[in-house]
């Protein structure tokens, strides 16, 4: 593990089974993080970014692979393999915010209840007074009003919800925060609000982010570094700028395409994506991308591309990925 | 109505009548769309865009209440008011489905998984231009393959469960665009769709708009995809319209306060890093026993207090085309308005 690095993600893989099809919906991703750094993770529905993050908090039992963590202490374990008792112990540094903040909250518990659960099952020795504190504490840092927290999740709109959700990871005092889609489900506005709350949190605590998104502005936004998932494979990944200024892969380059802009003046050719997203029971050969790549030559139906850093600090999975000249986003400055 | 005018909409309140008060969802919305072009009703959730368009076709839920006008020019270039009709009348009928059509929000749920795709929409067919069922495949094949969709002799017999998302969404535009529509009412169209899919729709639309050369009222919450559809926008706060205007001056001119702050909220790749989004505070109120002030009163920064506290504005034409409801603005038209309210607020203090 590098000596900055928080995690790092090598070569997992997560398999479900069904019927006796095998569906890959994570192949062999890798990559690292750094403390304090937000990682974004692009790529359609389907393209198992979602799985990838709960591989990692291990929400799933990832098939195969290591995700290694450095704990506070600086020990360097790797949270997939660690037992229970561990796991319990080292999981209360690694929390998830998820996507839905209408099913995500428990109907029937308050609000205070909510943001107390987790304090309830790491800590069963807390008095009850203190966890009431803590949580009181936590719910008006995310900008809750505290005499409103009797009160149960229906009586609250979509960004107070996900507020409660922030409030409820943030308890425990993580380092590591999985937002799984946190903020697609908002409102503009409202978007812009919680946006500006991870981003003071992440201040104040030192968090690290692994943000899960298909929203590609928010993600430019938010993140320091961006991976892009294509039907379970990692395709590409490195620096925001390095990602949207000078993508290297044709997917990417035909995903930032298709981003409609704010600007009624701002006129820009879509790279057309032929067909679909392939069935990932049954991937193309060779290179997954190949069925709707347009640089598309004999080897990439053949051969699967290799996962190479190109760059420093910037990874593709192309074989072509030196030669072909891509467009992304104009940075003005 | 004005000659070019397809649709006008005048006015409009909706009201539902709750067993604690009357909402209000939509409190005077008043716009227009000439023939081919498309507008845009953009705003957060709630603030009524869903429940003005389900009132154009008189589709909404019976305990809404509606009132004002919503004038339509009907085939024989007549003027109807769609509000008169009776919502299960045979009038209604010739205008819903057949010159105003409507796209939904969730391919998903539009469809009934009951029935075949095919089945489906040769039900607006038959409904509308053809008794003869044979005919009606034959159509509902042609609009099939103009939405783009492959191999349509097997898709015409399969199931909605059957179809990815961006397929079914085709399928649902085939299904408005059956009877050849001169206005297509698309709510949300492409909000649960990927971004590539998303583009692709969106194309497509505008294809299709140019060769049946339809008008398209566009209902979405993405300022995004408004950008890259509409010619005009008509932005929505609580229930009213608060600016309309060409798309290009909105953007690069919004003068409504929640216009600014709305596309001020959006991150633009590739510009400035920014430290923070620019950010709206608080949240919409409910739209039930509203004081008699501005909708955007508590959330608005450029507020007039003693003013905006007290009368609600009005939309004031500023430049040809651009209209906005905000007593803050600069512009003489607006600083009229403002006086004459002011002097209204005067008058009634000074009676009492």
């Amino acid at each position: 593990m590098e000596n900055n690095a928080i995690l790092e993600v090598k070569n997992v893989h997560k398999r479900f089974t069904s019927k006796n099809v095998v569906v890959k919906a994570v192949t062999d991703v890798s990559f690292s993080v750094e403390k304090g750094q937000t990682i974004g993770i692009v790529g359609e529905s389907g393209c198992g970014k979602t799985t990838l993050g709960r591989c990692i908090v291990r929400a799933y039992e990832a098939s195969e692979g290591e995700v290694y963590y450095r704990t506070e202490a600086g020990e360097e374990v790797d949270f997939l393999k660690i037992d229970k008792k561990k796991m319990k112990e080292i999981r209360k540094e690694i929390q998830m915010i998820f996507q839905d903040p209408y099913s995500s909250l428990d109907p029937r518990m308050t609000v205070l209840d909510i943001i107390k659960e987790p304090l309830k099952a790491n800590y069963p020795k807390m008095s009850k007074a203190e966890m009431d504190k803590k949580a009181t504490e936590m719910a008006v840092k995310v900008g809750l009003n505290p005499s409103y927290l009797m009160r149960y999740p229906h009586a609250f709109s979509g960004g107070q919800r996900q507020r409660i959700g922030i409030a409820r990871a943030l308890v425990l005092n993580p380092r590591i925060i999985v937002c799984d889609e946190a903020v697609s489900a908002l409102d503009v506005s409202i978007q812009a609000q919680v946006i500006n709350l991870l981003k003071d949190l992440q201040k104040e605590f030192g968090l690290t982010y692994l943000f899960i998104s298909h929203d590609l502005s928010v993600v430019e936004h938010i993140s320091d570094r961006v991976g892009v998932m294509y039907l379970g494979k990692m395709v590409e990944y490195g620096e925001t700028e390095q990602i949207f200024a000078h993508p290297k892969h044709p997917y990417t380059e035909a995903l930032m395409s298709a981003v409609p802009v704010a600007d009624p003046t701002f006129r820009q050719e879509r790279i057309p994506l032929k067909g679909e997203i392939p069935n990932p029971a049954n991937p193309p050969s060779g290179c997954y991308f190949h069925t709707r790549c347009r640089y598309c030559r004999q080897k990439c139906k053949e051969v699967a591309p290799e996962y190479k850093e190109i760059e420093p600090g910037h990874f593709v999975a192309c074989h072509y990925a030196k030669e072909l000249n891509l467009r992304g986003f104009e940075y003005t400055e | 109505m004005e000659k070019d005018n397809i649709i006008e909409v005048k006015d409009l309140h909706v009201d539902i009548k709750m067993l604690d008060g009357t909402l209000t969802p939509v409190r005077g919305v008043n716009f227009e769309i000439k023939r081919g072009e498309t507008l845009g009703l953009v705003g957060e959730s709630g603030c009524g865009k869903s429940i003005t368009c389900k009132s154009i076709l008189a589709i909404n839920d019976r305990k809404c209440i509606p009132s004002g006008q919503i004038m339509f020019r009907n085939e024989d270039d007549t003027e109807v008011d769609i509000l008169k009709m009776d919502p299960k009348g045979k009038e209604i009928r010739n205008v819903r489905g057949k010159q105003i059509s409507m796209i939904f929000q969730e391919p998903m749920v539009a469809f009934s998984p009951m029935y075949t795709i095919g089945n489906q929409i040769n039900e607006c067919t038959l409904l509308h231009i053809t008794k003869d069922k044979k005919k009606a495949k034959e159509i509902s094949l042609e609009v099939m393959r103009k939405v783009g969709i492959a191999n349509v002799e097997k898709r015409y017999n399969q199931y909605p469960h059957e179809f990815s998302g961006g397929m079914l969404q085709r399928a649902l535009i085939a299904m408005a665009l059956v009877c050849n529509p001169k206005l297509l009412i698309a709510d949300e169209p492409t909000t649960a769709l990927d971004v590539t899919i998303q583009a692709q729709i969106l194309e497509l639309m505008k294809e299709l708009q140019k060769e049946f050369n339809m008008a398209i009222l566009f209902i979405t919450h993405d300022l995004g995809v408004v950008a890259r559809m509409c010619d005009r926008v008509a932005v929505m706060y609580l229930g009213k319209v608060v600016e309309t205007g060409d798309s290009k001056t909105i953007y690069a001119n919004p003068q409504h306060p929640y216009t600014r702050g709305l596309i001020g909220s959006v991150h633009k790749i590739g510009g400035k890093k920014e430290d923070r989004l620019f950010s709206i505070e608080g949240t919409v109120p409910l739209a039930m026993n509203l004081p008699e002030q501005c909708g955007f009163y508590d959330r608005c920064d450029a507020r007039i207090e003693g003013l905006c506290d007290k009368a609600e504005p009005e939309l004031v034409e500023i430049e040809p085309g651009h209209k906005i409801a905000c007593f803050a603005c600069n512009n003489p038209a607006c600083a009229a308005h403002r006086a004459e309210v002011e002097a209204r607020i005067k008058a009634k203090e000074g009676g009492n």
